[in-house]
C-alpha cells in the first residue's frame, strides 16, 4: 500500500497517550535534578526558596553537588565499584555461556528440558530467596565480603538472559560456515574467531550490554553479600533514601547512579536492534 | 552491614574451623601491651610509638551524619596522619552490627590482637552488651593524658555521666565523646510561642485542636525509644519521674516495671488517632530522623523531636530545617540527657592507635572543633578545663535558637537503665504497632522472658 | 563439525560453568534455604529437621497471610496496569509519527535505571511534601499537606505499584512489541477487511495470537515484584509489610529462633513463585491443546 490510510496515523488518544508515558518517565526527573542543586525546598514551593548555589560560599560545610563529588560521600568509591564488578561480571559471564549457548543450539541431549528448566530459574525465584542462605555458603567458602564473591552472585540473575540471547543467536547460525571453514582447512580457533564470533557478534554485543544493565542494578544480592565492605551506587542510595526522605545529596546520588545505565543504553541504541533484546524472552 | 547474631554465629563456626594462625605471636605482644598498659607501667611517649608501628586504625560508627562524616574525613584523619595512625573510618548503619561482629570474632576465638573493630562510638544498651560478654578492652579511660578534661571523682555529681552509662558503670572502658540531649523543635511560623506544649498533657490538648501535626520516629529507632521513655517517665504512677527507670530489669521484676510503664503506653495509644496519619486512621511513624526531618520540613508536622542541643542550629546551616525552626521546651524537667563514648573491643588489633586516637578525642582541640563543625556538644567537662579552654569551647558552640543552655540544663533528666531499653521497645512493638489486646504485663512478662542471659 | 560428531564429554564441559553456578551456587542455596526452615541448622546448635514448627508458627499467625495477600495485591496490580499500559504503547508505537524515535528510546529508560532511583522519584512525587502536593496547593486544591491523599506508605500500596508500573512498562512493551512484530498485520488486515471495528480486531485476533508470547514477561515481571524488597520497605505502609520485608525483619532480629523463621518466611516466597510458575505451565499447556498446536 502506497497511500497512508487513516490507520496509519495516530488517533487523537493515542497522541495524548504517548505524551502522557513520556511524561510519566522523565517527568519525575526535573524535581529530582532541581533538589540536588537545592538549598531549602519545602512545600508549597514549585522552586526552591533558596538555591545550593547562593549557600555555597556561605556554608562551612559542602552541601549538595560539592559533597556528591566529593570523597565525603563514597559516590567515587562506588561508581568504581559498580562499573568494575559490572564489566567482570559480564566478561564472566560471556565467557561460560557461549559454550553453554552453544550446546543448547546445537545438540540434542538427555535432561536438555531439565537444564532449560534451571536456566529459567533465577527469574522465577526472587533475589530475596536466596540473598541470605548465599550469604552463609560465601561465609563457609571465604568468599563473603570480597569482590569475586560479589560478581560470581551477579552471575546468577544474568545468565538466564544471557544464554537466551546467545542461543538465540546461534540458532540464527547454520553451522554451514563453520564446516565450509573446517573443510578448507582452519584450525579450530581460527574459525571461532574468523567466522563463529563476527557472526555472533550482535548477538553478544546485546546480551554483554543486557548483563551489564542487570548487573549495575543488583541491590539486594550486593547488600547481603559485600557485608558493607563493598559499596555500589545502588546500594549507597538505598542507604540513603530507606528512611523515605530524599534530601539534596540524595538528589545528586540518584542521578549519579543513574549516568551508568543512561549512557550505555544510549550507546548501545547505535550498535543494537530491538528485537534482539528480546531475544530470550518469547517463548 | 547487615550481621545478624545467627550469621555471625555461623562465622564464627567456620572461622573455628580455620584452626589457629600464625597472629599467635601478634596476640601475644597485645595481651601483654594490655596488660602493661592497664597496669600503668607504661610512659605515654611508648604508647604513641607503638601506635606508629601498627596498621590502620578501624574507627566504626554510624554514617547516617554527613556532616559528621566530612569532619572525620576532613579533620580527624589527618590529625591521626600526625600522629602516624593510618585511620580507616568505617561507616556503619547501625552501632548494633559493630557489636555483633566483636561478640562473634570473640566466640570464633579471634582473642585480643586479631579482631577487626578498634574503636566503636556507643552508648546504652550497646555498651551493655559488650560490658556483658566481656567484650572490653580494659579500664584506659582514667590513663590517658587527657583524661584531666574530665571528672572522674566520683563525689561530685559531675562525674556520674563519666561513671555510668545508662545504668552500667563504665569502670572506664569506655570514654566520653560527646553529650546530648533530646531537644524538641518547633516550626515558629504556624505554632505561636505561647502554644507550643510543656508537657505531655498540653501536647495532647494541642493535638486534639491541631491534629495530625505531630509524630515521633519509630521505635526500635534509639531516637523513638527516647521519646517512648520520656512519655513513660511523664506518667510514672509513683510520681517519681526517672527514677524508679535507673535500676536494672533484675532489680525491678517484670511486673513491677509492667505497672511503671502502663500509664505511659496508655497515653501513647490514646494520642494515635491524633497523630499525623497515613492511611486515613493508621497513624504514620516515620522510620528515621532523615525521614521526621523531611515531614519537619515540609510542615507536615510542626515538631521534630530527636538527640541534639544543636540541632535547630544544625538543620538551618544544611537547609534541612524550616527557617522559622525552634527549640523549645518540651517536656518539662524530662528531657533525656546523656553521654556517648567511644570504647575499644577486647580484640582490638590495633590497642595502642586506639588509644591515641581515644586521647586525641579527648582532647580540648577536637572536641572543639567537633562542636564548631558538627554540632555535637562536648563529652569532655568544661569545669575541668583552663580559663583559656573552656572559653575556646564557649566560642565553638553554635548558637541557640529559643531557648538558652541554662534552660536545656534545668530541664534535664538521665536516661533509662541500659537493661530495660530493649524491654520498653519491644512492649511498644507489640502493644502499639501491632494493636495487640495483650495486657502490658503480659507483653512485659514474654519480653522478659526473651531478655534474659542464655 | 555436524551434530553426531560432538561428543558428550564436550557437551557436558560446555554446559558445566553455567551448571555449577546455577546449580551450585543458586540451587544450593535454594536448597540450604529449605534445610533451616525445616530446622536444619546444626552450626546454630540446633538440629530438630525435619521441624514443621517454623512453617507452623508462621503459617498460624494472622499476620502472615495478610501479608501474603499484600505481596499478591501489588504484584498482581502492578502487573496488569503495566500490561495494559504497554499494550496500549506497543500498538501506538505501530505507528509512524514524528518523534517516534525518540519515544522508543525515552519509553526504555526506566528499564537502565536502577529501582532504588524508581523509589527516589516516588518519594520526590508522591509524598504528602512532594511535587504533585505542591501542585495541587498551587492549583489552590488543598492549603496543607496532610490534605492531599496519602499515596506513599498506605497499604493501598498505590507508592509501591506506581515504581513497579514506571520500572516495568518498558520490558512489558518490549515483550510484546517483540511478539505483535512477529505475527504480522496480515490477519489484522484481513479482519479488517471483513468489517471488523479496531476494538473487535484488538480482542479476537491481536490478544489471542500475542498472549503466549506476553506470558513469559508477565511470569518474569510478577516474580519479581513478589520477591520484591525495596520499594515495599521503603515506600510499603508498615506492620504487616510484604512477605519479603517480614524475613528482613526476622534475619535481622538477634534471636537465632527467628533467623530459622525467616528462613521459613522466604521458602515461603519461594513456594508462592513456584505455584505461579505451575499455574503457569498448566494453564499454558490447556491453552495450547485448545489452540491446537503442540
Amino acid at each position: 500500500m502506497q497511500t497512508p490510510s487513516k490507520r496509519m496515523k495516530l488517533s487523537v488518544f493515542q497522541r495524548f497517550y504517548i505524551v502522557a508515558v513520556v511524561a510519566f518517565v522523565l517527568g519525575p526527573f526535573l524535581p529530582l535534578v532541581i533538589q540536588s542543586f537545592a538549598f531549602r525546598w519545602a512545600w508549597p514551593d514549585l522552586l526552591p526558596s533558596t538555591w545550593w548555589l547562593e549557600r555555597r560560599t556561605v556554608s562551612p560545610v559542602p552541601l549538595a553537588w560539592d559533597y556528591v563529588l566529593s570523597p565525603y560521600s563514597q559516590v567515587g568509591v562506588a561508581t568504581i565499584n559498580t562499573l568494575f564488578i559490572g564489566f567482570a561480571a559480564t566478561l564472566l559471564c560471556l565467557v561460560i555461556c557461549l559454550p553453554a549457548a552453544r550446546a543448547l543450539a546445537r545438540d540434542r541431549f538427555r535432561g536438555k528440558r531439565a537444564f532449560e528448566f534451571l536456566l529459567s530459574m533465577p527469574l522465577i525465584v526472587p533475589e530475596a530467596v536466596i540473598g541470605m542462605a548465599l550469604l552463609m555458603i560465601y561465609i563457609r567458602l571465604g568468599l563473603a565480603g570480597s569482590y569475586t564473591g560479589v560478581i560470581i552472585a551477579h552471575l546468577i540473575p544474568t545468565i538466564p538472559y544471557m544464554v537466551r540471547m546467545l542461543t538465540s543467536v546461534y540458532l540464527g547460525l547454520a553451522p554451514d560456515y563453520e564446516e565450509q571453514a573446517a573443510i578448507l582447512g582452519a584450525g579450530r580457533v581460527r574459525i571461532l574467531l574468523r567466522v563463529t564470533l563476527p557472526m555472533l557478534m550482535p548477538g553478544v554485543v546485546a546480551g554483554a550490554l543486557f548483563t551489564f544493565l542487570v548487573s549495575s542494578n543488583v541491590f539486594l544480592l550486593t547488600f547481603f553479600l559485600g557485608q558493607g565492605r563493598i559499596v555500589t551506587l545502588p546500594t549507597l542510595l538505598f542507604s540513603k533514601i530507606s528512611g523515605g526522605s530524599l534530601d539534596a545529596s540524595a538528589a545528586g546520588i540518584a542521578l549519579v547512579a543513574s549516568l551508568p545505565g543512561i549512557v550505555l543504553f544510549a550507546l548501545s541504541e547505535r550498535l543494537v536492534r530491538e528485537e534482539l533484546f528480546v531475544g530470550g524472552l518469547g517463548r | 552491614m547487615t550481621k545478624s547474631r545467627a550469621v555471625a554465629a555461623l562465622l564464627a563456626a567456620s572461622i573455628g574451623l580455620a584452626g589457629a594462625t600464625p597472629i599467635a605471636r601478634a596476640a601475644d605482644s597485645a595481651a601483654s601491651f594490655r596488660q602493661v598498659f592497664l597496669a600503668g607501667a607504661i610512659a605515654w611517649d611508648k604508647v604513641e610509638a607503638r601506635a606508629k608501628g601498627e596498621k590502620e586504625l578501624n574507627f566504626y560508627y554510624w554514617g547516617g551524619d554527613d556532616t559528621l562524616n566530612v569532619w572525620i574525613d576532613s579533620v580527624v584523619r589527618p590529625a591521626m596522619a600526625e600522629r602516624g595512625v593510618k585511620l580507616n573510618p568505617v561507616r556503619i548503619a547501625a552501632t548494633k552490627d559493630a557489636v555483633d561482629l566483636v561478640v562473634t570474632e570473640l566466640a570464633a576465638g579471634k582473642a585480643e590482637g586479631e579482631g577487626s573493630v578498634d574503636v566503636i562510638w556507643l552508648n546504652g544498651e550497646n555498651f551493655f552488651t559488650l560490658s556483658q560478654q566481656d567484650a572490653l578492652w580494659g579500664s584506659f579511660a582514667e590513663r590517658l593524658p587527657n583524661s584531666k578534661n574530665f571528672v572522674w571523682d566520683p563525689a561530685s555529681p559531675l562525674s556520674s555521666p563519666n561513671l555510668r552509662d545508662f545504668g552500667t558503670e563504665t569502670k572506664g572502658r569506655e570514654v566520653p565523646w560527646s553529650g546530648e540531649q533530646y531537644v524538641c523543635a518547633v516550626n515558629s511560623q504556624y505554632v505561636q510561642a505561647a502554644d507550643a506544649p510543656s508537657t505531655f498533657a498540653d501536647l495532647k490538648a494541642y493535638l486534639e485542636d491541631n491534629p495530625g501535626k505531630f509524630t515521633y520516629v519509630k521505635p526500635p529507632h534509639y531516637v523513638g525509644n527516647t521519646f517512648v521513655q520520656e512519655a513513660i517517665y511523664a506518667h510514672n504512677p509513683d510520681g517519681n519521674g526517672a527514677e524508679p527507670f535507673q535500676k536494672s530489669v533484675d532489680e525491678l521484676g517484670a511486673e513491677e516495671l509492667a505497672r511503671l510503664i502502663a500509664p505511659g503506653l496508655d497515653y501513647l495509644k490514646s494520642i494515635e488517632p491524633l497523630l499525623a496519619t497515613a492511611d486515613g486512621d493508621k497513624p504514620r511513624y516515620p522510620e528515621d530522623t532523615a525521614a521526621l526531618d523531611s515531614m519537619f520540613l515540609n510542615a507536615e508536622v510542626y515538631f521534630n523531636c530527636k538527640f541534639g542541643i544543636y540541632a535547630v542550629n544544625s538543620g538551618l546551616i544544611t537547609g534541612r530545617y524550616p527557617e522559622a525552626a525552634q527549640e523549645f521546651i518540651f517536656p518539662e524537667k524530662l528531657m533525656i540527657k546523656n553521654k556517648n563514648y567511644l570504647a575499644i573491643p577486647l580484640n582490638s588489633p590495633n590497642p595502642a592507635s586506639a588509644l591515641v586516637f581515644a586521647d586525641y578525642m579527648s582532647s580540648v582541640d577536637a572536641q572543639a572543633s567537633k562542636l564548631k563543625t558538627v554540632g555535637y556538644p562536648v563529652g569532655i567537662d568544661p569545669m575541668q578545663l583552663s580559663a583559656n579552654d573552656r572559653e575556646l569551647v564557649k566560642i565553638a558552640a553554635p548558637s541557640h535558637y529559643g531557648v538558652t543552655s541554662e534552660d536545656l540544663d534545668a530541664n534535664a533528666v538521665a536516661d533509662t537503665n541500659a537493661s530495660l531499653v530493649d524491654i520498653i521497645e519491644a512492649t511498644w512493638l507489640e502493644y502499639i504497632e501491632r494493636g495487640s489486646d495483650k495486657p502490658i504485663a503480659d507483653i512485659v512478662a514474654d519480653a522478659v522472658g526473651k531478655s534474659a542471659p542464655e | 563439525m555436524m551434530q553426531g560428531d560432538r561428543s558428550r564429554l564436550i557437551v557436558i564441559l560446555e554446559l558445566a560453568p553455567v551448571a555449577l553456578v546455577l546449580g551450585g551456587l543458586f540451587g544450593g542455596a535454594v536448597v540450604l534455604a529449605i534445610l533451616q526452615s525445616l530446622g536444619f541448622a546444626p552450626w546454630f546448635g540446633i538440629n530438630t529437621f525435619p521441624d514443621f514448627s517454623y512453617f507452623a508458627r508462621l503459617w498460624g499467625g494472622e499476620a502472615f497471610w495478610v501479608s501474603l495477600g499484600l505481596t499478591l495485591y501489588y504484584a498482581v496490580a502492578s502487573t496488569v496496569v503495566a500490561l495494559v499500559l504497554a499494550l496500549i504503547l506497543s500498538l501506538a508505537l505501530l505507528k509512524s509519527f514524528t518523534g517516534r524515535r525518540f519515544v522508543k528510546f525515552v519509553y526504555k529508560l526506566p528499564l537502565v535505571i536502577p529501582y532504588a532511583v524508581g523509589i527516589a522519584l516516588a518519594i520526590l512525587m508522591l509524598g504528602n511534601g512532594g511535587m504533585l502536593s505542591r501542585l495541587a496547593a498551587f492549583a489552590n486544591l488543598i492549603d496543607d499537606p496532610s490534605g492531599f491523599p496519602s499515596i506513599l506508605k498506605t497499604h493501598y500500596g498505590w507508592g509501591v505499584i506506581a515504581v513497579y508500573v514506571w520500572k516495568q512498562l518498558p520490558f512489558m512493551t518490549l515483550a510484546v512489541a517483540a511478539v505483535l512484530v512477529g505475527i504480522g498485520k496480515r490477519t489484522q488486515e484481513a479482519a479488517s477487511l471483513l468489517g471488523a471495528g479496531p476494538l473487535t480486531i484488538f480482542f479476537r485476533v491481536t490478544l489471542p495470537q500475542i498472549a503466549p508470547g506476553v506470558v513469559t514477561a508477565v511470569l518474569i515481571c510478577f516474580s519479581f515484584n513478589i520477591g520484591a524488597f525495596e520499594a515495599p520497605f521503603i515506600l510499603g505502609g508498615g506492620y504487616p509489610d510484604t512477605l519479603p520485608v517480614i524475613a528482613w525483619r526476622y534475619f535481622n532480629d538477634a534471636d537465632y529462633a527467628l533467623q530459622l523463621q525467616g528462613m521459613a518466611a522466604v521458602v515461603s516466597i519461594g513456594l508462592l513463585s513456584g505455584c505461579i510458575l505451575l499455574a503457569y505451565l498448566w494453564s499454558y499447556r490447556r491453552f495450547e491443546r485448545r489452540v491446537g498446536r503442540d
